[in-house]
């Protein structure tokens, strides 16, 4: 079932187009990743949805989130919504729980819905024993679960996160990933912005990839992939070692993204790869599989390219 | 563009957003109830062992009694001006708390009214606290004095209006000095807090008319001495009409600000 529909989103700031003719979709209880370099646009389109941004007014833009458009229901949207925003804005001075009351109050909740959720929250956050500590004792990754755990105050059915573990260390982004899985099985629609292909192949069911305020890619992690990159590819860690070697083999097979450092090398067929491999010296160099970073290398690195 | 629908009531978002400030401004109830308290009695004990030996009275009322009915306006008012300038640009700007606020059903005129609102309050806290420590002292004695409160919160809510309007134009924080050199400070001379606005000359009279505060200290100084007239009507109503356009241009440009 659909319930975001987006079709030729807009936003022109004074100098750039932050959102070029954006459309999508996202179905109910899934996880959809926005991908894209910094400042291709993502994080203004995400604040368009919820009204959080003003959207250029035209007629051909449609925006429909749970059947409320953002220009005059803004503040319905955001009252089934959890937000968690890229920067860091939690009221420093007071503890986890005034954070968590606040943000009760602004949705409205009762007391005793407000302390049993609060307690149900920062269970599943891992932050229980920290509810009197002062924010500014918090790690990082302690804010991060808060900031989210923030959002999630009003049991909302639709949760937009800008970038939410950009900057954490791999236990806390391992312990992020696995809630919102969880959320997802609890019906939760789920749509991310991110930097990391990890993130997104191991959460998303569909990502959108942006440049430059245009969607150039859709689809499912696992058939972007197939589709666009070359199956294997050879990191070498010194382009100059491939002087002496390339000229002496069929290219045709291959695709070559080299750097003055640092060589990819995209094939299909491993046997070729190998061949490569083994006449390079030890260390220099080895095969793994392409994953989501070198389909985003190839697409948004081409179109830099073609500036 | 507007929110036309909200799920949650209008007094419910102003409480809400009140709410935050309040339990901020709380958390360090020392530090920041403090002040109010202490404040009179400096100001007092310069004005008895210094001027007031010098000034007796001043129209018609002892010097001591007229300059602490200033006072009680003059505390809300610098309460509710540093509030709603430095105070805002740091939530607005620096710690992105009203982005926080956005992200909830709470729309840009909630904050900005709910800050108008809040500012009142800081105001009725600190109007109250000096004339009680002034009460106390038996320097004003009045059954008026019971209007204090209200007297406090119009001037915190009246200079959160105009210091929200300042704000909105302000792009770096050390821009407010030139509204607490320009405005606040010859407000709290020539608004009849130091000695009457009588005493300006004539050009000057219907500037002072305008300033919002002079109205409020000529009702603040009726209360303090319980000497009331009809007339106070009027300054009533200049400064709820004061309060009700000062919000309504703060909303409209702040709103800009907070939603790009």
């Amino acid at each position: 079932m659909r319930v975001i529909h987006v079709s030729n989103l807009k936003k022109t700031f004074a100098s750039k187009v932050a959102a070029n003719n954006i459309s999508f979709d996202v179905n109910k209880s899934t996880c959809v990743g926005l991908l894209g370099p910094n400042g291709a646009g993502k994080t203004t389109a995400l604040s368009m949805l919820t009204g959080q941004c003003n959207r250029d007014l035209s007629e051909q833009t449609t925006v429909d989130i749970f059947g409320f458009d953002p220009i005059n229901h803004s503040a319905a949207i955001k009252y089934i919504t959890g937000i968690v925003p890229q920067v860091d804005n939690l009221d420093k001075e007071l503890t986890v729980e005034q954070n968590l009351h606040i943000f009760s109050t602004f949705h409205g909740l009762s007391k005793k819905q407000r302390l049993l959720r609060i307690s149900e929250l920062l269970d599943f956050f891992d932050l229980t024993d920290r509810r009197q500590s002062p924010i500014k004792s918090l790690s990082g990754g302690m804010r991060r679960r808060l900031i989210i755990a923030r959002a999630m105050i009003n049991s909302p059915k639709l949760l937009i996160l800008d970038e939410p573990t950009t900057g954490l260390d791999p236990q806390v982004r391992h312990l992020i990933w696995d809630r919102l899985h969880q959320l997802k099985r609890q019906q939760v629609t789920i749509l991310l912005t991110t930097h990391y292909m990890e993130e997104a192949y191991e959460i998303c069911d569909k990502i959108i990839i942006m440049h430059e305020g245009k969607i150039i890619q859709t689809g499912a992690p696992r058939e972007l992939l197939q589709k666009q990159v070359e199956r294997y590819v050879i990191s070498v860690s010194q382009s100059k070692l491939l002087q002496d070697i390339l000229p002496d083999i069929d290219q045709t097979q291959l695709r070559i993204d080299m750097t003055h450092e640092h060589s990819l090398i995209y094939c299909n067929n491993i046997e070729i790869l190998h061949y490569i491999t083994d006449r390079l010296p030890v260390g220099y160099a080895y095969i793994r599989e392409a994953n989501l970073e070198d389909l985003f290398l190839k697409i948004t690195g081409r179109m830099i390219n073609d500036d | 563009m507007t929110t036309n629908t909200n799920p949650l009531p209008l007094f419910w978002r102003l409480y809400s957003v009140w709410f935050r400030h309040y339990t901020v401004y709380t958390n360090h109830l020392f530090s920041n109830g403090f002040p109010p308290f202490v404040e009179p009695l400096i100001f007092l004990s310069g004005i008895g062992i210094g001027i007031g030996s010098y000034i007796i009275e001043m129209d018609g009322i002892p010097y001591i009694q007229f300059l602490a009915s200033g006072l009680i306006v003059s505390s809300a008012m610098y309460t509710a001006a540093f509030e709603c300038t430095y105070g805002t640009f740091i939530r607005m700007d620096f710690d992105s708390n009203y982005d926080a606020m956005l992200s909830s059903p709470i729309s840009p005129a909630d904050i900005i009214i709910g800050e108008i609102i809040w500012a009142g309050s800081k105001g009725m806290f600190f109007s109250s606290a000096v004339t009680l420590v002034l009460t106390i002292f038996q320097i004003i004695y009045s059954p008026y004095l019971l209007c204090i409160p209200f007297i406090g919160l119009i001037t915190g809510m009246m200079i959160a209006g105009m210091s929200l309007i300042v704000t909105s134009f302000i792009r770096t924080i050390s821009h407010f000095g030139f509204y607490f050199t320009g405005c606040i400070t010859p407000m709290f001379f020539f608004s009849g807090i130091i000695f009457p606005t009588s005493r300006l000359p004539t050009f000057l009279q219907p500037i002072v008319e305008i300033l919002p505060l002079s109205h409020i200290v000529t009702i603040a100084r009726a209360s303090a001495t319980g000497t009331g007239s009809w007339s106070l009507l009027y300054d009533i109503a200049y400064c709820i009409a004061c309060i009700a356009l000062t919000m309504a241009i703060a909303v409209r440009r702040l709103r800009k600000r907070l939603i790009k």
